[in-house]
C-alpha cells in the first residue's frame, strides 16, 4: 500500500540537451491504476524507468511513501516490475522465476512455496510450474512475469508495455485480466503503453506524455472531453479527432461554409498573444454526422470507407481556403456512403473543442 | 554437385581418420606385425603394449602431469575471463576500452616473441619447473581470447533480465552468479572446451619453462617417446603411448563438437 510521488524529477542523458524527462510532477495515489501514454520517445518509459531506480534522477525528487528513494538501488524501492519482453530467466523453471525474490530475501520455504502457489492458481499456471520459460507460450509468459510481480507483494507494480509482445485477441483477454487482478490486489500500479485504448480502459487515470513533458493526467473521461491541449486531442480517441487552424470570426471558427460558434471568452483568448486571427479547433469522428445537403454541413468528397460492421469511419477531403483538407467521420452503417461521392458532415452542437492557434492551449 | 561435394568430403574425411586407425591398430600389434604387414589387423590384440608405455614411458606420469597443469590453469582462466568480461561488457567506468583493448591486443602478440622475457620473469619469480608456474603461464596465455569471446557473449544477453534480476533485490554478484552466468552457459562450455583442447596440446610453453623430465606435460613426453621407444626399438609402445596421448582430446572433440565449432566461428563474420 503505498502513494508514489515525482517532484520535478528530470532525467537528462549524458551528452543531451534536452531532459528525455522534463520536471515530472505526479502524484499516485494509494491503489491507484496510472497509465503512462504517449508516442514512442515520450519519456514514458524512462520515468517508470526512474521508479524503479533503473535510471537515474538528475533534477528532483522520487517519493514512495512520503520516503525519498530518489538515489536507493532497485532492490531497497519494493517494487515489482513487468518488462515488455517479460525478462524471465531463462534457466529457472517458472516456479523458481517467481519464487527468486522471495529466495533472495530469506523467506521461509514453505512461505515461499504457498506464496508461489497462490500466485501460479491466480493466473493459471498450475501445471507449468515445473517448465522453463522457452517451453511456454507468449501468453504464458507475460503471465509468468506477473506471477513473478505478484508473490512479491510489493508496494508499487511497475509494468512497462507488457501486453505489446502479445496478439491483438490476448492481448484484451490479458488487458481485462491485469485490470481486474489490481483492483483485487489494491497495490498501487504505474503501467506504460503507446497504446491510447490500453490507457483508456485500464487507467484509473491517464497521464499523456511529450517529449519528455507531462501534458495531461486526468481521468480518461476527462482526457477525452476536455484534452487540455492539441496533442491530448488528437492523441486520445480513436480515429483521431479532425484538427483544424482556421479564421476567427466574432462569431467562431469558419470552416468553409461551416461556422463552429465559439463564446466570447474563447475568442477573446483565441485572440490573446500570437493568435493571429486564427484558431485551432477540433471536433470528434463520433461527434459528427452526415447531414442532407440543405442542413448546413461541410461537403466532404469520400476517399475511403472503413466498414466495422457496427459502424463505419469515413475518410474524405474538403477545399477549404484554397488548402485540402482531410476529415473523418464515423456513421452508422446505414448511411455508409460510397466513394467518390460528396457528403454533408456537421460536428454536433457543444461537442468542438477550441485550443489556442500558437500555443495549442484549450481555451 | 552434391556427388563431388561428397567425394571430396569422404577423400578429406579419410586423410584424417585412416592414420588415427592405423596407428590404433599399429598399437595393438606385436613389433614384427608392423613391419611385415603394416596393413593388416592384428592376429591376437596385444593390449600389453598399452600398459608398458603407461608404465615404462611414462605417459601415465605426463598425462598425469598434463591433467593438474590443464586443469588448474582452465579453471583460473574460465573463473577470471568470466569476470573480466562481464566487468568489462556490462558497466561503463573510465578505463573500460583501455582495459578491452590491451588485453585483446594480447591475442596478437606472438608468444615466440614474449618467449626469452617470460623465461627470465618465470626464472626471477622462481617458478621454473613448478605446476603453479605454468599453471599461471597457460592462464596469462588463454586469457586474452577468453576475455575477447565472453565479452561478445555478455554484451549480447539481454540487460533486461539483469535488471529484473536487480528490482528482484539480488547485488551485482549476485546479478553475475545466480542470472547472467547461468545464462551465459553455452558460451562458457564452447569457451571451455576450446581453451582445454589449446592448452592440452601446448607444446612451446612448456619446452621452455619446464624443463624436467619428471614434470613433462603430455606434449613433452611425447617427444621424450619418440626418442626412448625409438632407442630401444619398441615401435608398438610407441603407437600405445601416441594412442594414449590422444585419446582425453579425441574424446573431448566427440562429445563437443558443436561447442568447437561455436569457440572456433567466434569473432568471425557471418
Amino acid at each position: 500500500m503505498a502513494t508514489v510521488t515525482y517532484a520535478k524529477a528530470s532525467r537528462i542523458y549524458p551528452g543531451t540537451d534536452r531532459a528525455a524527462v522534463d520536471q515530472l510532477d505526479l502524484q499516485i495515489g494509494d491503489g491507484e491504476f496510472l497509465v503512462l501514454v504517449g508516442p514512442s520517445g515520450c519519456g514514458k518509459s524512462t520515468s517508470l524507468r526512474m521508479l524503479a531506480g533503473l535510471e537515474d534522477v538528475d533534477q528532483g525528487a522520487i517519493y514512495i511513501n512520503d520516503k525519498d528513494v530518489t538515489n536507493l538501488p532497485p532492490k531497497s524501492r519494493d517494487i515489482a516490475m513487468v518488462f515488455q519482453n517479460y525478462a524471465l530467466y531463462p534457466h529457472m523453471t517458472v516456479y523458481e522465476n517467481m519464487a527468486f525474490a522471495l529466495k533472495l530475501r530469506k523467506t521461509p520455504k514453505s512461505e515461499i512455496d504457498v506464496r508461489v502457489k497462490k500466485a501460479a492458481q491466480m493466473l493459471q499456471l498450475e501445471e507449468y510450474l515445473g517448465r522453463k520459460p522457452k517451453a511456454l507460450s507468449g501468453g504464458q509468459r507475460q503471465r509468468v512475469a506477473m506471477g513473478r510481480a505478484i508473490v512479491r507483494e510489493p508496494q508499487v507494480f511497475l509494468m512497462d508495455e507488457p501486453l505489446s509482445n502479445l496478439d491483438a485477441k490476448l492481448r484484451v483477454q490479458t488487458r481485462s485480466q491485469i485490470a481486474t487482478l489490481q483492483s483485487q490486489l489494491g497495490i498501487t500500479t504505474v503501467y506504460v503503453t503507446h497504446d491510447q485504448v490500453e490507457a483508456m480502459t485500464m487507467g484509473h487515470r491517464v497521464a499523456v506524455m511529450l517529449d519528455g513533458v507531462l501534458q495531461q493526467c486526468d481521468t480518461p473521461r476527462a482526457l477525452y472531453d476536455r484534452p487540455s491541449n492539441v496533442f491530448v486531442a488528437g492523441f486520445i480517441g480513436s480515429p483521431a479527432m479532425n484538427i483544424k487552424t482556421v479564421q476567427l470570426t466574432d462569431g467562431g471558427a469558419v470552416f468553409g461554409q461551416l461556422v463552429l460558434p465559439l463564446t466570447r471568452e474563447q475568442v477573446a483568448a483565441a485572440q490573446s498573444e500570437g493568435g493571429n486571427g486564427q484558431v485551432t479547433v477540433g471536433f470528434r469522428p463520433e461527434d459528427s454526422a452526415l447531414v442532407g445537403a440543405g442542413d448546413g454541413g461541410l461537403p466532404i468528397v469520400v476517399d475511403l470507407v472503413e466498414d466495422l460492421g457496427a459502424n463505419a469511419n469515413v475518410y474524405g477531403h474538403a477545399a477549404i481556403n484554397g488548402g485540402e483538407e482531410r476529415f473523418v467521420v464515423t456513421t452508422s452503417r446505414a448511411q455508409m456512403p460510397s466513394l467518390g461521392e460528396t457528403v454533408y458532415i456537421k460536428p454536433a452542437a457543444d461537442h468542438h473543442h477550441a485550443f489556442h492557434a500558437a500555443s495549442g492551449v484549450r481555451i | 554437385m552434391k556427388t563431388i561435394r561428397h567425394t571430396v568430403l569422404t577423400l578429406w574425411a579419410l586423410v584424417f581418420t585412416v592414420p588415427l586407425l592405423w596407428a590404433f591398430m599399429s598399437s595393438v600389434k606385436t613389433d614384427a606385425e608392423i613391419f611385415d604387414s603394416p596393413w593388416q589387423p592384428p592376429a591376437t590384440p596385444h593390449f600389453e603394449n598399452w600398459s608398458r608405455a603407461w608404465e615404462q614411458a611414462s605417459i601415465g606420469r605426463y598425462l598425469g602431469n598434463t591433467v593438474i597443469v590443464v586443469g588448474g590453469s582452465l579453471t583460473l582462466t574460465m573463473l577470471l575471463g568470466a569476470l573480466v568480461a562481464y566487468c568489462l561488457a556490462r558497466y561503463e567506468f573510465p578505463g573500460n576500452r583501455t582495459i578491452y583493448y590491451t588485453l585483446v591486443a594480447g591475442m596478437l602478440f606472438p608468444v615466440f616473441l614474449a618467449l626469452v622475457p617470460l623465461f627470465f620473469v618465470v626464472k626471477q619469480l622462481g617458478m621454473l619447473n613448478t605446476y603453479h608456474g605454468l599453471i599461471l603461464v597457460y592462464t596469462a596465455y588463454a586469457l586474452p581470447f577468453t576475455v575477447f569471446f565472453l565479452h561478445g557473449f555478455f554484451r549480447a544477453l539481454p540487460g533486461a533480465v539483469a535488471e529484473a534480476a536487480f528490482i528482484d533485490g539480488a547485488s551485482h554478484a549476485g546479478v553475475f552468479w545466480r542470472v547472467m552466468l547461468p545464462m551465459a552457459r553455452p558460451g562458457m562450455v564452447s569457451i571451455g572446451i576450446f581453451n582445454f583442447l589449446g592448452l592440452w596440446n601446448q607444446y612451446l610453453l612448456p619446452k621452455a619453462l619446464n624443463t624436467d623430465p619428471d614434470d613433462y606435460v603430455i606434449t613433452q613426453g611425447l617427444a621424450a617417446l619418440a626418442t626412448s621407444r625409438g632407442a630401444s626399438s619398441d615401435w608398438s609402445g610407441l603407437f600405445a603411448g601416441l594412442v594414449i596421448a590422444i585419446l582425453p582430446v579425441l574424446i573431448a572433440y566427440v562429445f563437443f563438437q558443436r561447442q568447437i565449432r561455436a569457440g572456433l566461428t567466434a569473432g568471425a563474420v557471418r
